[in-house]
């Protein structure tokens, strides 16, 4: 059965156009002598490069992504949805290509999960390492065999292997990030504001998809000689990595292509099928969280695929855009590099903020305080985002004097990032407050969050982060924000979409289990990263000579990763029960004014069999009055 | 069969959206590799043969009037007008390419101008090479219009995919205008 | 009436446990005794004050959300219970403009006078003095070299930073293939060093006001063992490092092998071979220890004898012999024009002299 589903299509297409490719590309050379037949190893690199290209692709094809469009070239119409199909079991519909938003949002949700888990074993391996001083853990045998011994692997040491892991660490997690932020506007944003799906379902088809071939691809440098590069791929270093940092820039090609698709969705979804009477200032906010997310992702987006193209041109073509010799400038990169990837610090962020102001109302049984501040700073914050990239370049050398109008914009800001702090306190003072498993995780995500952002103005004056820049502070600093701002309110909106989704209600006292192990070993980890960098530890290094108290923090930073990867697994075993036979419920579970929890669990097939209308305010809690109408008068013709 | 019409009407306005915002989001590339340009020639510019790139900008420009021309018979329903002017477009876009690639590419790497000669070369190859990209998928989109149209699948009222490869090929011509003098026209040439 | 004293009373109480709450972190855990490294320069000292500052201003807003947090969920339990009902409300307030208005403009005014500070202490942090002491710093794949132009144009090279107490400095960082940079954490500045030649080279300004020994540490990821791209940097009194400079300027004499050695260490080979004495150890790059005459395996398959041409040829150029389980592209490939003919010959002896 699972040898037809679109996944496993998808799979053996990508296999097969790998080789395919390979052997085109190196026949092609051969042909224009370009390279010699033998050996292959010396000149493998645009061959394994065009295989990774046309497997990409082939995945696609195979998979059926395309199988509409090619129709609509033929010019035979399709029907906007397909219909489950009866004689096919639950799971089917998952593994294949699927149009229902809702459908979609799971995949994301899950393949996002899985990836955060790849990512997050990668970490405790290199935790491991860092747990004491001296490399003594990667030089292992095991890693000797499993990578280093391997032909196509040219590291030479555990240091390598220690920065290959480091790199697929960040950026595996980004891409996991990702991947969660495509899962919850995906799930939410139709449902919210009375959509029955996406206004491109087969677009949004093709953005979740072709993830699945970039994070391949992205593990896939493991294989092939990794990246020892981190995640930003700095060149001259990422030109001279070995192959792996190819495949590196092309996974995450890939899933930025997904960013652009799924952004242009959410934006015509937002602006253009809002149920009658819902006005911009009457969404639901997290929708005017996925909304400002989706501006910085079909932006910025570009600039990181360009940058990332520019490297992969110079690898393969020798073109000199960062080779200072030649008149190429290395720090151009830098610059094109985090013009998309500091607002993305913002796409990773904002769906989860807007989780928290979704959620707090519902909890402390008030309105949200400042709605409208709340939905600007947004907006805000998305807007401010594109002018503050070069604060991670203070030290780089750039035209020096830049520094400071980057300065101002930065601590900038703090002002829209504020307003959502204050008004979420607003909104809890004097609140009737419901302390179930969703709450705890966004009181959670408060603080860390709070941890993370006021961490950031040090880095942000220009003197002080001479000193922070390329230290575990910074580090400490983005794993509170990410944390803060993505993981804990991804586990809040799990907790309380989970019903929706299933239509049963995850455990409560394992999920505050999972609560009350997380967050402490999470500030451990962070307030201990934070310290050992002010201290002089730098990033990315395999190994460290500072001392007796360092090396005593790092050994704790490395117990509370385990404490929260073994947090993780509790949530998972917990998932798996309450799926398979868990508490059953109907209805508005948590009392929600909502219109997805107006309809019953799990949400039906369409969403709503009938357009609501929209009378009040979203967050009008104690006021009497509904916010969406469910059974409206029919309306008059026409429409 | 008034709301098929009105749904139609609906869809089209939500794709039209979808296509600007693809078009805002690559428009992010083309400024990118405008300021990979400038930042790292600045006022200095490869040497080029200046006819061949008058020439081909013309030839994209006219290309440019002509889909005008066969979107707007298209809109009167007028379906061979409509064929007529989209042939001339993509025969004048296979020219633009050809121009481009197959003449000037070889030109310029004839006069030591190649990917791996200098930040100059790398610059002209990039801009040209990811501009002639988006020509290509062009042209695709174009053929693909033009069979349906010949098949007679468009009408006055309905015909989005026609608009939609109008306004992709009028940007691909926008994006050139701004290419064509920061690779032909402006600073000095190196040397 | 006693309802709107106990409202005031609560604002009271709040106001007071983030008031101790600040003084609490502010004081007693935020401080740079405790957070920082110990000052070594004039530049530390302007950074650090800045530090204390946003340490009070990170207390504050951290004290004014967590206890506002903690104090609302504290009184839900004293108003609600432990468990609420589901049924029932909190009490209703959509927002407060005014509020809103002041939680806007005052990070405002806050953040633009900390950018003000910031300006100001990054204006002192590179404030140029006249006549600074002038070295340059090369960064190489995984060493630091220095070099100090005398009067005469001739410049002493050393592995070591060796710097006067008090003296304004000027280093020239460059680097010779990625990026690399320079930090002395004590120092706390840091600044990339950019390979491309003469346009990249950046300027970073130290005057280092405590004697003692520190160390480089490049904190820019610069590949494989960028962990191990560190130097000894020594502040010493103003005729110690006189005293120094003359020393290491001094020639080394005939005697090729001390030579080599002085040249391997200076030009960092030994950051990437083993040249000490030893249990044989895995470095970035072969081992020296019994390199010469020995038969050597390479990546293609062949061997080949590691005489005085072989030696020569790797380090000419590096990429034309592999040695098997090595990699290409590590070894630097500009020592030719770095070195003199006659340090690579001194350098040859010095590894003759670690063989049989
Ligand atoms: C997930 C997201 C995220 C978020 C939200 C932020 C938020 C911020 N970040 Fe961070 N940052 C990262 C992720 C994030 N960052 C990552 C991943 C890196 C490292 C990348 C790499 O090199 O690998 C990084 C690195 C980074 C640097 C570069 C450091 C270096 O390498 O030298 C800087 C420098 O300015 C910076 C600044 C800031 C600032 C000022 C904010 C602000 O937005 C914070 C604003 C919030 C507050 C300030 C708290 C609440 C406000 C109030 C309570 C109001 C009053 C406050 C004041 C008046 C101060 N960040
Ligand atoms: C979302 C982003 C994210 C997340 C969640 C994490 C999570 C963690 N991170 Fe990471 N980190 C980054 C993003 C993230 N990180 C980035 C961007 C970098 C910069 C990289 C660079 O410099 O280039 C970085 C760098 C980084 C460093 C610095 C490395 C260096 O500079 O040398 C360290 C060191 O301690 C670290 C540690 C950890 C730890 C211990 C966790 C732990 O919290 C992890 C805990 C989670 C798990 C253990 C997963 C558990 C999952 C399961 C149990 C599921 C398994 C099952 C399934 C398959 C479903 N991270
Ligand atoms: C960045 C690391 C690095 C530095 C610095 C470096 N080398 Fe090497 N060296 C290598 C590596 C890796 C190899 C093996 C690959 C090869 O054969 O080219 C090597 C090979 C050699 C060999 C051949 C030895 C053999 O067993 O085949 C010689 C001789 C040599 N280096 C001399 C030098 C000298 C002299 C210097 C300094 C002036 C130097 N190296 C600096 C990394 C380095
Ligand atoms: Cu040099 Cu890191
Ligand atoms: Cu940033």
């Amino acid at each position: 059965m699972f040898l037809r589903s679109a996944l496993f299509k998808g799979l053996l297409g990508q296999a097969v156009g790998t080789v395919i490719g390979v052997a085109f590309v190196w026949m092609l050379r051969i042909l224009f002598g370009a390279a010699p037949a033998f050996p292959f190893d010396a000149h493998r690199e645009p061959a394994l490069v065009g295989g990774a290209v046309i497997g990409a692709i082939s995945f696609m094809v195979f998979a059926g992504v395309f199988d509409d469009w090619f129709k609509w070239t033929r010019g035979e119409s399709t029907p906007d949805h397909h219909e489950p199909d009866k004689d096919k079991p639950g799971w089917w519909r998952y593994f294949n290509v699927d149009y229902d938003h809702k459908i979609i949002g799971v995949q994301y949700g899950v393949t996002s999960l899985i990836v955060l888990g790849a990512g997050g074993i990668l970490a405790l391996l290199f935790r491991i390492e860092l747990a004491q001083q001296g490399i003594t853990f990667l030089n292992n045998e095991v890693f000797d065999l499993l990578f280093i011994g391997t032909e196509w692997y040219q590291h030479t040491s555990a240091a390598d292997l220690y920065n290959t892991f480091m790199s697929l660490h960040g950026m595996v997690m980004i891409a996991s990030i990702l991947l969660g932020v495509g899962a919850m506007s995906n799930y939410l944003v139709p449902l919210m504001i009375g959509a029955n799906d996406m206004a491109f379902p087969r677009l949004n088809a093709f953005a979740y998809w072709v993830n699945v071939p970039g994070a391949l691809l992205l593990l896939s440098s493991l294989f092939l000689g990794g990246f020892d590069t981190g995640w930003t791929g700095y060149p001259p270093l990422s030109v001279r990595a070995p192959i792996g940092v190819q495949m590196f820039l092309l996974g995450v090609y890939l899933v930025g292509l997904s960013s652009i698709f799924g952004a242009i969705n959410v934006i015509v979804t937002t602006l253009r099928l809002r149920a009658p009477g819902m006005t911009m200032f009457k969404m639901p906010i997290f929708v005017w969280a996925a909304f400002a997310t989706a501006i910085i992702q079909l932006t910025a987006t570009q600039l990181i695929g360009l940058s990332f193209q520019l490297v992969m041109f110079q690898r393969l073509l020798g073109m000199g855009f960062f080779d200072g010799t030649v008149g190429g400038n290395p720090i151009l990169f830098q610059h094109l590099f985090w013009f998309y990837s500091h607002p993305a610090v913002y796409v990773f962020i904002l769906p989860g903020l807007g989780v928290i102001s979704e959620l707090l109302p519902v909890f402390t049984r008030k309105p949200l305080f400042g709605y409208k501040w709340i939905a600007l700073s947004s907006l805000g914050i998305a807007l401010v985002g594109f002018f503050v990239w070069a604060h991670h370049m203070f030290t780089s050398g750039m035209t020096s004097y830049l520094r400071l109008p980057f300065m101002y914009s930065t601590l900038l800001v703090a002002v829209p990032t504020g307003v959502k702090f204050f008004s979420w306190a607003g909104t809890l003072w004097r609140g009737k407050i419901h302390l179930d498993t969703p709450m705890l995780f966004v009181l959670g995500s408060i603080v860390i969050f709070l941890l993370g952002g006021v961490s950031g103005p040090p880095n942000g004056t220009v003197a002080t982060d001479l000193h922070l820049h390329d230290t575990y502070w910074v580090v400490g600093h983005f794993h509170d924000t990410m944390f803060g701002g993505y993981i804990f309110p991804l586990f809040a909106a799990i907790y309380y979409w989970f019903p929706k989704m299933s239509g049963k209600r995850l455990n409560e006292f394992w999920g505050k289990v999972h609560f009350w192990v997380m967050f402490p070993a999470f500030l451990v980890m962070t307030l201990g990263q934070m310290y050992v960098g002010l201290h002089g530890m730098r990033r990315r290094i395999a190994d460290y000579d500072l001392g007796p108290v360092v090396e005593n923090v790092q050994f704790w930073i490395t117990i509370a990763a385990f404490v929260i990867f073994s947090s993780i697994l509790i949530f998972l075993v917990n998932a798996y029960f309450t799926a398979k036979r868990g508490e059953v419920v109907e209805g508005n579970v948590w009392n929600s004014r909502s219109p997805e929890w107006q309809i019953p669990n799990p949400a039906p097939l369409h969403n709503y069999s009938k357009q609501f209308a929209v009378i009040g305010e979203p967050y009008d809690y104690g006021h009497g009055d509904e916010y969406v109408n469910m059974n409206p008068a029919p309306s008059p013709a026409g429409d | 069969m008034a709301a098929h019409a009105a749904n139609y009407l609906t869809k089209t306005a939500n794709n039209r959206l979808g296509l600007w915002l693809f078009i805002l989001s690559d428009s992010f590339v083309f400024g990118g590799l405008l300021v990979t340009r400038f930042v790292l020639l600045g006022d200095q510019r490869p040497e080029l043969s200046q006819g061949l790139g008058l020439a081909v900008t013309l030839i994209l420009l006219l290309s440019s009037f002509f889909m005008n021309r066969g979107e707007v018979e298209m809109a009167h329903g007028n379906q061979k007008g409509f064929v007529r002017n989209t042939t001339i477009t993509l025969a004048l876009g296979i020219a633009f390419l050809i121009g481009v690639v197959g003449v000037e590419w070889p030109l310029a790497a004839a006069h030591g101008l190649t990917t791996d000669s200098s930040a100059a070369g790398a610059v002209f190859y990039i801009m040209t090479g990811f501009h002639a990209f988006h020509v290509l998928t062009g042209v695709f989109l174009m053929y693909v219009v033009l069979r349906l149209g010949r098949k007679g699948h468009f009408t006055a009222e309905k015909h989005w995919p026609v608009e939609a490869a109008a306004v992709y090929w009028h940007f691909i011509d926008v994006a050139w205008i701004f290419f064509y003098p920061a690779l032909y026209l402006m600073g000095l040439v190196a040397g | 009436m006693n309802k709107k004293l106990l409202s005031i009373g609560e604002y009271v109480l709040v106001a007071a446990l983030v008031v101790a709450s600040t003084y609490f972190l502010g004081a007693k855990v935020l401080t740079n005794e405790f957070l920082l490294p110990m000052q070594a320069s004039e530049q530390a000292v302007v950074i650090d004050e800045l530090f204390g500052i946003h340490w009070w201003l990170i207390a504050f807003f951290f004290s004014l959300i967590v206890v506002f947090m903690l104090y609302s969920v504290f009184r839900s339990f004293i108003v609600h219970g432990l468990r609420p009902k589901r049924e029932g409300f909190g009490e209703y307030m959509e927002g407060n403009a005014r509020l809103e208005v002041v939680w806007t403009v005052v990070p405002l005014a806050l953040v633009v006078w900390i950018a003000f500070l910031g300006a100001d202490s990054l204006g002192k942090v590179e404030r140029r003095y006249a006549g600074p002491v002038e070295i340059n710093v090369i960064g190489t794949q995984w060493s630091w070299r220095f070099e100090y132009p005398t009067e005469e144009g001739v410049s002493v090279v050393s592995d070591k930073l060796y710097l006067p107490v008090d003296k304004p400095v000027v280093l020239h960082l460059q680097s010779t293939d990625v990026i690399h940079s320079f930090w002395v954490p004590e120092f706390r500045v840091k600044q990339d060093v950019l390979p491309g030649g003469e346009a990249f080279t950046r300027d970073l300004r130290i005057t280092a006001t405590e004697i003692g020994a520190y160390k480089v540490r490049c904190a820019e990821l610069c590949g494989e063992s960028h962990w191990s791209m560190q130097a000894d940097v020594q502040v010493v009194s103003e005729a110690e490092y006189e005293a120094w400079l003359v020393q290491a300027g001094e020639d080394c004499g005939d005697e090729a092998v001390a030579c080599g050695q002085r040249w391997a260490t200076q030009f960092g080979c030994v950051s990437c071979h083993q040249a000490a004495d030893g249990p044989i150890v895995p470095t970035t790059g072969p081992t020296w220890l019994e390199l010469f005459g020995s038969v050597v395996s390479l990546d293609d398959g062949s061997t080949v004898t590691a005489d005085e041409t072989y030696i020569l040829n790797s380090i000419l150029d590096p990429n034309s012999q592999i040695h098997a389980g090595f990699r290409p592209d590590v070894m630097p490939k500009n020592f030719g024009e770095l070195l003199t003919e006659e340090q690579i010959n001194q350098i040859i002896e010095f590894i003759k002299s670690l063989g049989q």
